[in-house]
């Protein structure tokens, strides 16, 4: 993590929040009885596991913006390649899974212009606020008024984004390409983690070549493995891989059906996914399951190891920074099939050719965030 | 901000337990992959289903 303001240098203070430690502790364990009680054990375990997410990130300072930011500016690729082994852990269960458990899927989209554009944008948008929809959860979870307001403008774009898609998705592209459809379930396992190690070598001989580490701290390695597994168990639990963005959709559009927003004229909403999930409870969509529980979650470590959300709010500038790039997140994820998780995680621990298209055309968009970031006094590094 | 923390946090949770406790629920938590047609996490089409 870089600048969100997580830290405290009021040292003085008791290390153990217990409002905000009880309140995240509670808070978890009341939605978790709700759906036990609806006889809903895996919504149960994706809250849960949701929780075990946001604690994880929060402790390894999982961070892919950061990552991202440093590969292209300096040249290091400890976190990049700390995320690839994420991936690299992810894939040995959900590729041949998806191929195989009726059932199960992996994280697919289609390939074209919806997509680049969609990524592009999102690239751009991570770096102004300074965090991904992970990063921008955990970190808003973990205390910093900052992302909170990422995280308020995120959901924002995201509405705007769905009425948006549709429009973008009529300038064509090709139905998802799956490695297990042209190699099989474990010749396409084969191809995802060789694609994953391809790329990896490619990477650190970069930064070997502009004269950069590119070995990731332990501490990173240990949170990639982590994170890794516990996407796996995200994926057993809700038959498709770990995704963040679609439940903030939601919740933004619930918010606005109840200031009077009509989406019954608006074509994403009439797709059977998002329509049932208008419809439903939060509670019945899985991406939601697992974003408030990564929220609580990681409130739950802040708050167990400092004086919770004690700093003081950030320059005006920076608030804006965050704001526009939560909404050209939000947007983004929508036009471009998710955020790293869903899209860029996702996509390649399911051998989805996606995943990676993904990846470049947001790399793309994060060097122009980059480039960016100076306009609001945010350090380029 | 802890105060604007504390009540993001209650509303939110109250938010999210009235819209449970006033909206029906699948039998399992789904997502819109789970539906016939999806070709995106978010339930969109595929490209070749839309030209037709």
């Amino acid at each position: 993590m870089t600048t969100t303001t997580l830290g405290t240098s009021a040292s003085s203070l008791p290390r153990l929040d217990w409002p905000f430690l009880i309140a995240a502790v509670l808070g978890t364990a009341v939605l978790v009885t709700l759906v036990a009680l609806d006889g809903q054990p895996a919504s149960a375990a994706l809250l849960m596991l949701g929780f075990a997410l946001g604690i994880a990130f929060f402790k390894a300072e999982f961070s892919f913006t950061a990552a991202w930011r440093r590969f292209l500016v300096k040249g290091e690729a400890g976190g990049l390649l700390a995320a690839l082994l994420l991936i690299a852990v992810a894939a040995i269960v959900i590729v041949p899974v998806a191929a195989l458990v009726p059932g199960f899927g992996g994280a697919i989209a289609p390939i074209g212009p919806s997509l680049v554009i969609g990524a592009f944008v999102f690239g751009i948008g991570m770096q102004l606020a300074n965090g991904c929809g992970s990063g921008t959860l955990y970190t808003a979870g973990g205390g910093s008024g900052r992302m909170l307001i990422a995280l308020a403008l995120f959901i924002s774009g995201s509405v705007i984004g769905s009425l948006h898609l549709p429009a973008f998705l009529a300038f064509g592209g090709v139905d998802p390409i799956l490695a297990a459809n042209y190699f099989g379930p474990w010749g396409g396992l084969a191809v995802t983690l060789a694609s994953i190690a391809a790329v990896a070598i490619a990477i650190a001989l970069i930064a070997r070549a502009r004269g950069a580490t590119f070995a990731p701290r332990p501490l990173l390695i240990g949170g990639a493995i982590a994170i890794g597994l516990i996407s796996i168990g995200v994926f057993l639990a809700g038959h498709h891989p770990w995704s963040v963005t679609f439940g903030f959709t939601v919740w933004g559009a619930k918010l606005a059906a109840l200031a009077g927003f009509d989406f019954s004229q608006a074509e994403f909403w009439q797709w059977p996914g998002p329509k049932r999930a208008l419809a439903e409870s939060i509670l019945s969509d899985t991406s939601s399951l697992t974003d408030l529980g990564m929220l609580l979650g990681a409130m739950a470590a802040a708050a167990a190891s400092k004086p919770f959300a004690r700093t003081a709010w950030p320059p005006a500038r920076s608030l804006l920074a965050a704001a526009i790039g939560g909404l050209l997140m939000g947007w983004g994820a929508r036009i471009g099939f998710g955020c790293n998780i869903g899209a860029f995680v996702g996509g390649v621990a399911s051998g989805s050719l996606h995943g990676w298209v993904w990846f470049a055309a947001a790399l793309g968009g994060c060097a122009i965030g980059i480039r960016l970031r100076p306009l609001f006094g945010l350090s380029r590094e | 901000m802890r105060i604007v923390y504390a009540l993001v946090l209650i509303a939110g949770l109250a938010a999210v337990i009235v819209d449970h406790l006033a909206s029906p629920s699948s039998a399992r938590a789904v997502s819109p992959e789970d539906f016939a047609g999806a070709c995106a996490p978010c339930g969109a089409p595929c490209p070749s289903v839309q030209k037709k």
